[in-house]
């Protein structure tokens, strides 16, 4: 191997060692940074409305829970008010008469 | 908030060497494990450009802020869906909103509608 040959094989590797690697970095760099970024006012918004999403997903799940110990065939009930509303309770109301013997009502 | 949440760092406590895999894993979300597997194959494969490309990165890279090590790990898979896409993650957020919204409407017909039922109920016993 003279002459030529290690003439071409150092250009070769100089070439793509100071001009091949550099580019594809920098060609990533800039795909990097002209992809859309946030900033810190951002971040705290975000951090912020998660925070406040989460906070109102507990309270919901207690009302949920709540509502579900009042009557927990209220998910039927709100679906179709009109239809269910009034025969529902009472019905549950005879039927806890019925198998205990005595008024369900609380005094 | 002293950093931002969005940047990379060295993840200094989880590290095994110069934290660099720990930083990728907690960066991304991936498993710390398969960065390191990958990393490892990649040295044996690549002649050791990854080695080369690790201690860049562990000399370029600031290390991790104490404040910004999560507690919660629901806290640290919402930055990670950060860190991938804002916007997906602020859609995600709007989507929980809307969620909200909808049970909260749930209740609400509910609730009203009770009231009517009780209203009707007292009616009748007029």
């Amino acid at each position: 191997m003279h002459g030529p040959e290690v003439i071409f094989l150092v250009i070769g590797i100089v070439g793509v060692l100071f001009i091949g690697l550099p580019w594809l970095i920098f060609h990533y760099v800039t795909k990097w940074k002209s992809q859309a970024t946030i900033t810190t006012e951002d971040e705290n918004l975000l951090d912020e409305l998660h925070d406040l999403a989460r906070r109102l997903d507990e309270r919901m799940s207690t009302i949920e829970r709540i509502v579900q110990a009042d009557n927990p065939n209220w998910r039927a009930i709100a679906g179709d008010p009109v239809e269910t509303a009034l025969e529902d309770r009472s019905e549950r109301l005879y039927e806890a008469e019925r198998t205990t013997n005595r008024p369900a009502r609380r005094t | 908030m002293a950093g931002l949440r969005t940047k990379f760092y060295l993840d200094k406590q989880n590290r095994k060497w110069l934290g660099v895999c720990a930083g990728i894993a907690d960066y991304t979300g991936v498993d710390v494990t398969v960065i390191r597997i990958g990393f490892v194959l990649g040295t044996l494969l690549g002649q050791g450009t990854p080695l080369l490309a690790y201690w860049i990165i562990a000399w370029l890279a600031p290390k991790k802020p104490g404040e910004l090590y999560d507690a919660d790990p629901d806290q640290k898979k919402f930055w990670q869906s950060v860190r991938a896409s804002p916007r997906r993650a602020g859609r995600d957020v709007r989507a929980r909103f809307r969620d909200i919204d909808r049970r909260l409407a749930d209740v609400e017909t509910y609730v009203t509608s009770s009231n009517n039922r009780l209203a009707r109920e007292i009616e009748q016993l007029r």
